[in-house]
C-alpha cells in the first residue's frame, strides 16, 4: 500500500542513480586501464565518489521521498485511511532510506568487482587494503543525517525545494559556523561524522545516527499535530 | 447498540477570533441519510474534519459510530469512508492503482463493488488521475468510498462537476444501495433539490450555528407561508414569524410553529387569510439563513 506508493514517488530517481552508482567506477577504471592509474584510484578516489554519489543522492531522496500529502493536498486523502500518522511518516522514510542503502551497496560492489578485475587481490591490495569499516560508514552516517535533515525540513516547510534548500543551507552553513566558534571562542564543534569530543568513533556513531533520527521524530511530531 | 451514527456535543472549532462552528450538537441516527445543508463557508467541511480527526475541537466532543473520534480514530476512520470537498488524489496513479492502493486498508473492501460502480459511473480506470475531467475525479472519490464497506459514509459536496446524469445515477446509488446495505449517509450540500430528494434528515448550519436539525418531514410540515389582505397588520419578525414581506394591502408571513393560531390571529385582526401553504426546502432554507444575516 504506501510502501508501494513511496516507491512508486521515488523510482525514477532511485534508478538513475543506482545506473550512476553502478557506472562511475568502471567507467574511472576503464579510464585509468594502462596508465598505471588505476593502481592509484583505489581507496580515496573510492571513497569520494562513493560520499558523492550518496550525499546527492541523501538529498534529493530527503525531498521527493519525503511525505508529499501537505504538498499535493490529499492529506484528507490519506490521514483518513485507518492507519496512524507516524506510520506514515516512517514508512516514506524508510523506503527512502532502503533506496540509500541499496545503491550504497550498489556503488561499492561496483567498485570492488571493478578494482578486482586489475589487481589480484583486491582485499589485500594496496588498493582495498586500507578501506577499514570507518571508510564506508562516515560517508553513510553523513548522509544518514542530509537525508533525514532535508526530509525533516521537507515535512516541516511542506515544500520539497524549500526543505532542500534549507537542508543544504544548514549542511554547507555548519562547517562555517563552527569555524566562527572555533576562531572566535575556541570552542570545538564536532562535524558529523567526526568524534565527537573525547568519545570514542564508535559512540560516536552511534550519537549522530540517534541526531538523525531525532529529525525524523521531529517530522513525525510535526504531521501528527497537523490540522489538514 | 447505540442508534446514533453521529453524535456532536457543543463541538466548537475557532481560528484565531473565527468561530468556524460554534457549539453544535449533532444527532444523526444510524440508517438514516442526513444532509448537511449551509452555505459556502457555513462551517460544513470543518464540521466534517472534526468528525474524521482532521482537525481538533477547540471545545465540546464527536461520537461516531459509538466511538469517541479523539480517543478512538483509528477505528472510527476503519468504518467510515469519507469523500473530501477537494476532489484531489495522487495525479500519477489511474483509478484502478488507487483502488489497488486502497484496498488495502480497509478489511471490508469488496472489488466487485468497484467493478459494479466504476461500470455504473463510466469511469476510466487506467487513465491517469490528472487527466481525468473534474467530474470523473469526483466519481473516483466516490467509488473508492462506496466500494470501502463502510458503515458511515461522510460525504462533503459529494456532487461537485458531476454533470446531472451522473448525480441522479449517484443519488440512486446512495439512496438504493446504501440503505441496503444498512449505511449511514451524512452528506454535506448546498444543493437543496439533492437533500430534498434523498435525505430523511437535515440540518442547516450558518454562521456556525446549528440553525436547525429535524426529519425533512417535520420540518416541511413545521413552517408555512401565510398570505393575508388587510390594514395595519403586523410587520415584526419574532421567534414564530421569519420573516414579512408587505406590498400595499397584501401580507406575506413565513411562520414556523402553530401557523394555525397565527392565520386566526390575523383573521381576528380583521385580515383576509388568502392562503396557508407549505414550504419548499428551498423557501425555508432561505427564510433561515436570511434571518440570521
Amino acid at each position: 500500500m504506501y510502501f508501494w506508493k513511496c516507491w512508486r514517488d521515488t523510482r525514477y530517481f532511485f534508478i538513475v542513480f543506482l545506473i550512476i552508482a553502478a557506472i562511475v567506477m568502471p567507467v574511472a577504471a576503464v579510464v585509468c586501464v594502462g596508465t598505471h592509474l588505476v593502481e592509484d584510484f583505489g581507496t580515496s578516489a573510492f571513497s569520494a565518489t562513493f560520499a558523492l554519489i550518496l550525499m546527492a543522492l541523501a538529498l534529493g531522496l530527503g525531498a521527493i521521498g519525503a511525505i508529499h500529502e501537505f504538498t499535493e493536498k490529499t492529506a484528507h486523502f490519506l490521514f483518513t485511511k485507518p492507519r496512524s500518522r507516524a506510520y506514515f511518516v516512517w514508512v516514506a522514510w524508510l523506503v527512502g532510506f532502503a533506496e540509500l542503502l541499496t545503491i550504497a551497496a550498489v556503488n561499492f560492489l561496483a567498485g570492488w568487482v571493478t578494482l578486482s578485475r586489475y589487481t589480484k587481490n583486491p582485499s589485500h591490495s594496496a588498493i582495498f587494503g586500507s578501506v577499514t569499516p570507518h571508510t564506508l560508514l562516515d560517508p553513510l552516517i553523513s548522509c544518514l543525517l542530509a537525508y533525514c535533515l532535508t526530509y525533516s525540513l521537507t515535512v516541516l516547510l511542506r515544500n520539497g525545494l524549500k526543505g532542500l534548500g534549507a537542508s543544504m543551507g544548514i549542511l554547507f552553513g555548519f562547517p562555517l559556523f563552527a569555524a566562527a566558534i572555533r576562531w572566535r571562542w575556541h570552542i570545538v564543534l564536532a562535524l558529523p561524522p567526526e568524534p565527537i569530543g573525547s568519545l570514542s568513533a564508535a559512540i560516536s556513531s552511534i550519537i549522530w545516527i540517534l541526531i538523525a533520527m531525532l529529525f525524523v521524530l521531529a517530522a513525525q511530531l510535526v504531521v501528527e499535530r497537523a490540522e489538514v | 447498540m447505540n442508534e446514533v451514527a453521529i453524535g456532536t456535543e457543543a463541538l466548537t472549532k475557532t481560528y484565531a477570533n473565527i468561530h468556524a462552528v460554534s457549539g453544535i450538537n449533532l444527532t444523526v441516527p444510524r440508517g438514516a441519510i442526513y444532509g448537511f445543508l449551509g452555505r459556502n463557508g457555513a462551517g460544513k467541511t470543518t464540521t466534517i474534519k472534526m468528525l474524521l480527526g482532521l482537525a481538533r475541537p477547540t471545545a465540546g466532543a464527536a461520537h461516531v459510530l459509538g466511538m469517541d473520534v479523539a480517543a478512538e480514530r483509528m477505528a472510527v476512520l476503519r468504518r467510515t469512508a469519507f469523500v473530501s470537498e477537494k476532489k484531489t488524489l495522487y495525479p500519477s496513479l489511474t483509478p484502478s492503482e488507487l483502488v489497488r492502493f486502497s484496498r488495502g486498508f480497509y478489511p471490508t473492501w469488496s472489488d466487485s463493488a468497484v467493478e459494479k460502480y466504476a461500470r455504473l459511473l463510466e469511469i476510466p480506470m487506467k487513465q491517469r488521475f490528472e487527466k481525468l475531467s473534474n467530474g470523473n475525479q469526483t466519481k473516483v472519490w466516490l467509488l473508492l468510498a462506496l466500494s470501502q464497506g463502510a458503515d458511515l459514509l461522510i460525504l462533503d459536496e459529494p456532487t461537485t462537476a458531476l454533470d446531472p446524469v451522473s448525480v441522479d445515477q449517484l443519488l440512486h446509488v446512495l439512496a438504493e444501495d446504501g440503505l441496503d446495505q444498512g449505511c449511514t449517509i451524512f452528506f454535506s450540500s448546498h444543493q437543496l433539490e439533492e437533500v430534498e430528494r434523498i435525505a430523511e434528515y437535515a440540518g442547516i448550519i450558518d454562521h456556525g450555528q446549528l440553525l436547525m436539525e429535524s426529519r425533512l418531514d417535520d420540518i416541511k410540515s413545521e413552517f408555512r407561508l401565510i398570505t393575508a389582505a388587510g390594514n395595519s397588520l403586523p410587520e415584526q419578525t419574532s421567534s414564530q414569524v421569519l420573516s414579512v414581506v408587505v406590498e400595499g394591502n397584501f401580507y406575506s408571513y413565513v411562520v414556523t410553529n402553530h401557523a394555525d393560531t397565527f392565520a386566526a390571529a390575523l383573521s381576528q385582526n380583521g385580515a383576509t387569510v388568502t392562503n396557508v401553504a407549505p414550504l419548499s426546502l428551498r423557501e425555508i432554507f432561505l427564510q433561515l439563513v436570511r434571518k440570521e444575516r
